[in-house]
Order: C-alpha cells, then structure tokens, then sequence
C-alpha cells in the first residue's frame, strides 16, 4: 500500500514537473509542436472526413436501399417488355415471399409527372406507390408528421407522405401537418392529405410524393396507370444471391408465360464503397508521412535542448531523483506536450470537419443531415499524438537518465 | 548522550583513469567522521579534490577503495536507487553557483526538493517550501525570478531549498565564492544558524580560511589526505 502511495505521488509529481517544464518553455515547446499539431489535425481530419463522407454517401447509397435489396421485374410477354402491376404479380411475388419468409416487402410503381398544389404554390412531382416497409428498407423515416401505415388504406382521404424537396416547394411547414394539397393526375384532381415529410431530397428530379398501392388504385389507376413496376425485398446479405435465384425460379413456376427476374440492386452489388476506402488510404498515407516529419522535428528539438538541460538533471540528481524518475519525467514532458498538441489538432479538425458551410464547399453538395464527428478519429488523433510524444520521448529521456551527476552539476 | 554517527569514510581513496591510461589519484587515505550537529570545514587549494571529496560525502560518487558508511551502513552496498532515496532524504547541498533552477520561481526553486518527496511533504510542498524561504528572510521574494535576486538572496534560496526537507547533512560547496566578503559572511552565518537550528552537521568545502573558521572543525586537503587545521576567525 505504502509502495503504491509512493508510485501514485511519483507519477503525479512527474506529471507535475512535467506541465512546469513546459509552461516556462511555453515558447519553444510551442514551435517544436506546431509540425505535431498540423500533422494530428490533417489525420484526425482524413480519418474523420472519410468515416463521414464514408457515413454520407452510405445514407445517399442505402436510399436506393440498403443491403441486400432484391428488386423482382415480372413481364409478361403482351406488355412489349416493359414490367406492369397486376393483381396476379402482386399476389404471386406475396406468395411467394411469404414462402420464403420475407419480412421486408414493398411494391414500387411510378407515374412521373404528377402536379402538386397547395395554397397557390405548384410543383411537379413524382409519385412513388409504396408499401409500408419500403420506408425502412431505403433508410427513408419522417422528419416531420410520420410514414406510411397499412392502416393509411383505409383513409378516405388519401394518405402521402411527401420530401423535403416538395414540402419546401409547397410551402408546407412542421404545424400545417396534417394538410391537404391537390395531387393533379392523368387529368383527374385528388385531394390528398399529407401525413408526413422527409429529410430526403432527391436531387434535380424534383419532389416525390409517397402513397400506398390500394391508395393509388383507389384514386388515381383508372386515369394514370404505373409506368414501371418492381417488387423489393430486404434480405440478409450472406445467401442473398441464391435466394434471389431460386426466388425468381419460383415465380416464373407462379406465372407461367411471364419473364421473371430477380436481382441485387443495393450499392455493394456494385462495389461502391471501394473507392472510398481507397481514398481513406490516399489521405491516411499523406497525413503519416507529415506526422513523420512532424516527429522528427519534435526529436531534434528535443535532443538540442536536453544537450543544454545537463545541469539542470544533475541538480535534480542531487534532490533525490532516481534516474528511472528523470527518464520517466523527460518523457513525460513529450508526452504532455504532444497530448495538448494533439488535443488542439483534434479540436482543430472538429472544427473543421463538422462546420457545414466549410463541408459543402468542398463537396459541392448540400448535406442537410450532418453527421456527428466520429468518436473513434478522435481517438485516433489523441492516441497517435500520445504514441508520438512517448516514441520522440525516449531518446531525450536516455540522454537524461544517463548523464553523470558529478559531471551534470558541474557543466 | 553522545551525538549519532552520520557519515564515516574510511582509508577513501579515488583515482580517475586518465586518457593515457595512466591514473590520477585524487584522495589517497581520507578518514573522516561526520556526527549530528558537526560543523567541519576543508580548506584546500584549487584542484586538490575537495569537490571529489563532497562528492563522496553527499554519495554522488563513490570511492576508488575504502569504505564509506552511511549512519552506520556501508554505503558501497545501496543500491543507486537507494542513494538517490538518502540524498533525498538526508542529505542537502548547497553550490558555489548556487545552481537554482532558471525559469523558476525562489519559492518553485525550493518546491522542487520536495517533488521527490511523499506524504506529506509532497502534497504540502508549497506551505513547506514558503516556510522555508521565510526562515532565510525571503518570504517576501516567493514569486522573484532567481536574475531579479542578487547573489546573496540566491544563495539564501539556495540554502532555503537545501534545507527544506530537513536533510541530516548538509554539504556546501564553496558557498561563498561566488558572493563579495561580507555578503559571504552573512550567508555562511545563516547558514550555520540554519543547520545548528535544525540539528544538521555541516560539511563546508571552501578555500576561505575566514569562512573555514567558522567552522568547529577544521581540515585541510593536500596530497588527497585531510589534515586537522586549527583557525580563528579573522
């Protein structure tokens, strides 16, 4: 208990001896940190901004849905190729998913076209018919109001849940919901009421609407039928292509006559988070190369300056320190010192990474939905700059721990 | 009741092996015994390894051959870790150059002892190290930079910072030879005021037969061997 009691005061009083050393080198200590704190803040931001970028364009990706997404196109011969809705399709594609059991289901039918209005204010829209799930199998929820139920088929007033894009352009707000608006399609109007917003947008296609099968059947097939049909289910990755395989086999045995096919349609059928990783590399690799530089520069300011502390780790000697306590102390000094570096380069890249103005400038894109700095880049600043002030610690710490007290006192 | 042994060396020689291999002897036989409360001075020319011999005392050297027993012990056999804890504890020094920490503050000066001490000591060191500055009549200098004092009120912190851990020795090396005659006098009287006050023996290595006689013992070291002086104070 005694010897703990006496390492716990040693540790502190080196920490201690350590923070005086290097506010009266304040100056010094601050030039020889500055290649330090570059080199964390370009690293935590290259870790940082490809964890988020990588984050970013996984949301933007698993809008189109998320992995693994099997999208099921059933022609039948009559229709020239192009996939229809019917009734027999819709109930061969629930049959057979409940054969397989599948929880994530939806149908997906658009007419593109469609005119909103609301108050004097018109837009253009596309209208997706969805089933309820379809919501969270695209990473897609309602910002304001809430989305699609089954239970919305039943509304007599038909139930829609619109985007960002087509809310602002409406100019719809959180307390107007629930709301009606004037859906014009195939030259019928149909007051429909809005239950909902997302925080989508769907870039340069204008806004989207949502709304139910039994909804759009109701109201709107008799004047606009759907241009294309799918039908997508969210399954398990592993096993995915198989399933999607004998899913369509399947089918086909559920619609004789009908070309049936299934496949991945989410973004890892399609490699797109390769060249992400490539570039986390690119920039990972840049940032280790000056944090290297960084360090040298630390360790040969370091190893100057403990050639003019000689006498200063003699007197010490003469106080009592053992030389495991003045290797321990020096080292600490460095290690303190790049710890406070790392954390300024680490506030630094927050600072950076997280301010949207900044963000969008160089991504030329408008994030609305910020991601949060990542924890474990910041981690990854402070650990390295703690390794570094440890590895450029060392050395100088040698240095100290070895010199002779009878010659240190009287350089 | 006779006064506690401290320090004892016996037949202590030292030599240095030379760059053409050839040996320098140093000290050549000392004897000498430190008791508490002794006030030994030796005087010698420059060169003649008082500074060795200090050395040896306050056990940052060790000797060629011979014995030197700390408070009993043969000090050949600590180990440099327990040396380190002995200088710590029981020995204080105090230099020519007064060798103050730069950047520090008088009262971060005398602080710094005790950051090798635990305990109390440790966690009260600032209380310890004010009490200490006041005892040498610098309570008013804490925050003073070592340049903004003159050489007598360094050498006070100096002898301020030996004493703050109530070493049972003090070894003062030259003290005085960096200050003017009576700014030398004044802190040589402090300082014996100071070691008598705490009960410390003093061990002061000077070439100032005047300072030397303010000792109760006085030696001089020629030939690497101590020889008993006897001066009055001019």
């Amino acid at each position: 208990m005694n010897n703990l009691a006496h390492m716990a005061t040693g540790f502190v009083a080196a920490l201690l001896e350590a923070w005086q050393e290097l506010r009266i080198h304040k100056l010094r200590v601050l030039l020889s940190l500055i290649g330090v704190t570059i080199a964390v803040a370009s690293l935590t931001t290259a870790v940082a901004g490809a964890s988020m970028a990588k984050q970013m364009m996984t949301e933007q990706l698993e809008r189109q849905g998320r992995p693994a997404l099997i999208s099921t196109y059933a022609m039948d011969p009559s229709g020239q190729g192009i996939p229809r809705s019917s009734a027999e399709v819709s109930q061969a594609f629930a049959k057979t998913s409940e054969r397989f059991n599948i929880e994530y289901t939806s149908m997906i039918g658009r007419t593109y076209g469609p005119q909103a209005s609301y108050q004097g204010l018109n837009a253009e829209t596309t209208v997706q018919v969805v089933d309820p799930s379809y919501g969270p199998m695209h990473r897609i929820f309602a910002q304001h109001g809430r989305w699609l139920e089954s239970e919305d088929a039943k509304n007599l007033s038909p139930a829609v849940v619109v985007d960002k894009g087509l809310f602002t352009e409406l100019g719809l707000d959180k307390g107007s919901l629930p709301a009606t608006i004037d859906l014009k399609s195939g030259g019928d109007t149909v007051s429909v009421t809005v239950i909902g917003a997302t925080s989508t947008r769907d870039m340069g296609m204008g806004g989207e609407l949502w709304m139910l099968p039994q909804t759009y059947e109701h109201w709107f097939a008799s004047s606009a039928p759907l241009d294309d049909v799918s039908y997508v289910m969210w399954v398990p990755i592993e096993g995915s292509e198989e399933l999607a395989f004998e899913f369509a086999r399947q089918m086909r045995a559920e619609l004789p006559g009908y070309m049936v096919d299934s496949n991945r349609q989410d973004y890892l059928a399609w490699g797109a988070d390769e060249t992400l990783s490539q570039l986390s590399l690119v920039v990972g690799g840049i940032s280790g190369i000056i944090l290297l530089l960084g360090s040298l520069s630390l360790l040969n300011v370091a190893m100057v300056t403990m050639k003019q502390r000689i006498r200063e780790v003699g007197i010490r000697r003469s106080f009592g320190a053992t030389t495991g306590r003045i290797f321990f102390s020096v080292m600490m000094e460095s290690v303190v010192a790049t710890a406070v570096a790392g954390g300024l380069g680490v506030m630094i890249s927050v600072a950076l990474v997280t301010n949207p103005k900044l963000i969008n400038s160089v991504l030329a894109m408008g994030i609305d939905d910020m991601p949060g700095f990542p924890v474990d880049a910041a981690l990854l600043g402070m650990g390295v700059s703690i390794a570094v002030g440890a590895l450029t610690g060392v050395l100088p710490a040698l240095v100290a721990a070895r010199v002779r007290i009878v010659d240190a006192i009287r350089v | 009741m006779s006064a506690a042994q401290l320090l004892q060396l016996t037949d202590v020689t030292r030599s240095v092996l030379l760059p053409d291999d050839s040996q320098l002897h140093i000290l050549n036989g000392i004897n000498l015994t430190v008791t508490e409360g002794d006030h030994i001075a030796i005087v010698g020319r420059s060169g003649t390894g008082k500074s060795t011999l200090l050395n040896i005392l306050g056990l940052l050297d060790r000797p060629t051959s011979g014995t030197v027993a700390w408070r009993g012990k043969d000090a050949s056999g600590l180990s440099a870790r327990r040396a380190a804890a002995a200088r710590g504890r029981d020995l204080g020094f105090v230099f020519q150059q007064f060798n103050l920490l730069p950047g520090r503050t008088a009262l971060e000066n005398v602080m710094a002892p005790l950051m090798y001490a635990s305990g109390r000591d440790f966690w009260q060191r600032r209380k310890l190290a004010s009490e200490a500055l006041d005892r040498v009549g610098l309570g008013s200098r804490l925050d003073s930079m070592p340049q903004t004092l003159s050489g007598g009120e360094q050498q006070r912190v100096a002898i301020a910072r030996a004493l703050v851990r109530r070493p049972r020795v003090v070894l003062a090396d030259e003290p005085t030879g960096a200050l003017d005659v009576s700014t030398g006098r004044a802190v040589m009287e402090l300082l014996d005021a100071a070691t008598v006050d705490s009960g410390a023996a003093l061990i002061t290595i000077t070439h100032d037969a005047n300072v030397a006689a303010l000792a109760r013992q006085q030696f001089r070291l020629e030939s690497g061997l101590l020889h008993p002086l006897s001066l009055e104070v001019a």
